[in-house]
């Protein structure tokens, strides 16, 4: 899986760029590589470390119940431990940092419980550099420096990857809302019903008419009846969605009545001055389904001007 | 040019044209002369215009069927529209395009009886 083509924060295209912004240079990929011996001899106790200080909190221990996903764990964490001295920091080692904050999301670690591992790696890590090049503080504090750019780097990487996942599931909830908020339903043979539930912006109307307009089609329904007793409040721009369909359903040969007209909406049409001259219109459904039927009794469904 | 050819149906009392999917310019005025002829020789109490299979409907055509209309009415007849597609209808209402006095029906069928119903009611 690549998020590379994804509208994801840091793309990969900008990689270099967020790597020039956080001022990590190509010395500071050689100053870790030059480190990276010394790191896997000390893997061992510093993953062990770590989960040994995430599981003094309850919090933690909930995604590290078992053995075998926290010797799984272990194994990763090594492997991510390794990557960081890698002295390698392309395409590959982005692909493993945006995984890393994908999979915390689809787990449903929180950010805070992985954002206080980073902060501990840092901790685990500093006695280990200067006990490693202790004779040399410049170069130390250089490889330090260079330590803490490469995890900066790392956490913008996992979070901005969290967020764009949080992201991806509120707008598929979204569409998915939307998809379920127009629901075209056949109450009688000749009659489909649609209520509309909350406000009709440009966008759901379009959809809305698109979806009522099929159904009247495939069920050859002459009636359709349109329930806004859910609509909170109308204003003009909802009211001319509502005109437009009713023109579209004329055309198709069909009848619209307006159910659901609660005394608010009726005052605000009117104070508007929105002309639904024409437009059956009943104060509830069932009133709504009662004209329909007895048009169908009468078998005048036609008779429809288109002006 | 291949000239595909528009016909004019009698059934009793009422004619039926089937529009051709994407009808041009030329057509569309062919059809207009072919169905007034027809009203002149069979005196038809009715027109049923099928146009289940076009696409796409511009205002030329729009205004040419409220014409028509206006036209037959003149001439003693009453006008449905049969079979607008969903699309076409959303597009029309949106750009504001209207069929003058012309009926709408979801299909022949519902034309059919709209006129026989309309029919039995005038006399």
């Amino acid at each position: 899986m690549t998020y590379a083509a994804s509208n994801y924060i840091t793309v990969f295209d900008k990689w270099d760029d967020q790597k020039t912004f956080f001022c990590f240079t190509p010395e500071d990929a050689k100053r870790l590589s030059d480190f990276h011996p010394f790191a896997e001899k000390h893997v061992d106790e510093v993953v062990d470390g770590l989960y040994a200080h995430l599981l003094k909190f309850e919090e933690a221990q909930m995604f590290l119940d078992d053995a075998e996903t926290l010797r799984r764990l272990k194994i990763a964490q090594r492997r991510y431990f390794l990557e960081l001295t890698s002295g390698c920091y392309e395409e590959e080692y982005y692909e493993n940092r945006i995984k890393v904050g994908v999979t915390h999301q689809r787990m449903g670690i929180p950010p805070r419980l992985y954002m206080g591992a980073y902060s501990y790696y840092l901790q685990l890590m500093i006695p280990l550099i200067y006990q490693y090049l202790g004779d040399d503080l410049e170069k130390a504090n250089t490889t330090f420096s260079a330590m803490y750019k490469i995890i900066n780097l790392d956490q913008e990487l996992a979070m901005s990857a969290y967020i764009h996942a949080v992201e991806d599931v509120i707008s598929k909830q979204t569409e998915e809302i939307l998809e379920m908020s127009t629901p075209v339903i056949q109450v009688w043979e000749g009659v489909v019903a649609t209520p509309i539930i909350g406000t009709l912006d440009s966008q759901r109307a379009q959809q809305f008419m698109e979806h009522l307009l099929e159904k009247i089609v495939e069920s050859k329904s002459p009636i359709a009846l349109i329930d806004i007793t859910g609509v909170p409040q109308i204003d003009t721009a909802t009211a001319q969605h509502l005109i437009d369909t009713i023109n579209a359903v004329k055309l198709l040969g069909s009848k619209v009545i307006i159910t659901g007209i609660r005394p608010a909406i009726a005052q605000t049409l009117v104070h508007l001055g929105i002309n639904l001259q024409g437009i059956i219109t009943k104060p509830s459904m069932s009133a709504g389904l009662k004209v329909a039927l007895e048009m169908l009794a009468v078998g005048n469904t036609g008779f429809n001007k288109t002006n | 040019m291949f000239n595909e050819s528009l016909s004019v149906i009698k059934l009793k009392n009422i004619l039926l044209v089937t529009v051709p999917d994407d009808p041009g310019d030329d057509m569309i005025y062919e059809l207009q002369n072919k169905v007034l002829s027809a009203m002149e020789k069979y005196e038809s109490a009715g027109l049923i215009l099928d146009i289940s299979s076009v696409n796409v409907m511009d205002s030329f055509f729009a205004r040419t069927i409220s014409e028509t209309t206006q036209m037959v009415t003149l001439m003693g007849g009453h006008t449905v529209v049969a079979g607008m597609q969903p699309g076409v209808a959303i597009t029309a209402a949106e750009l504001g395009l209207h069929l003058g006095h012309a009926l709408t029906a979801l299909d022949v069928d519902s034309a059919l009886e709209m006129l026989n119903h309309n029919l039995a009611n005038a006399v």
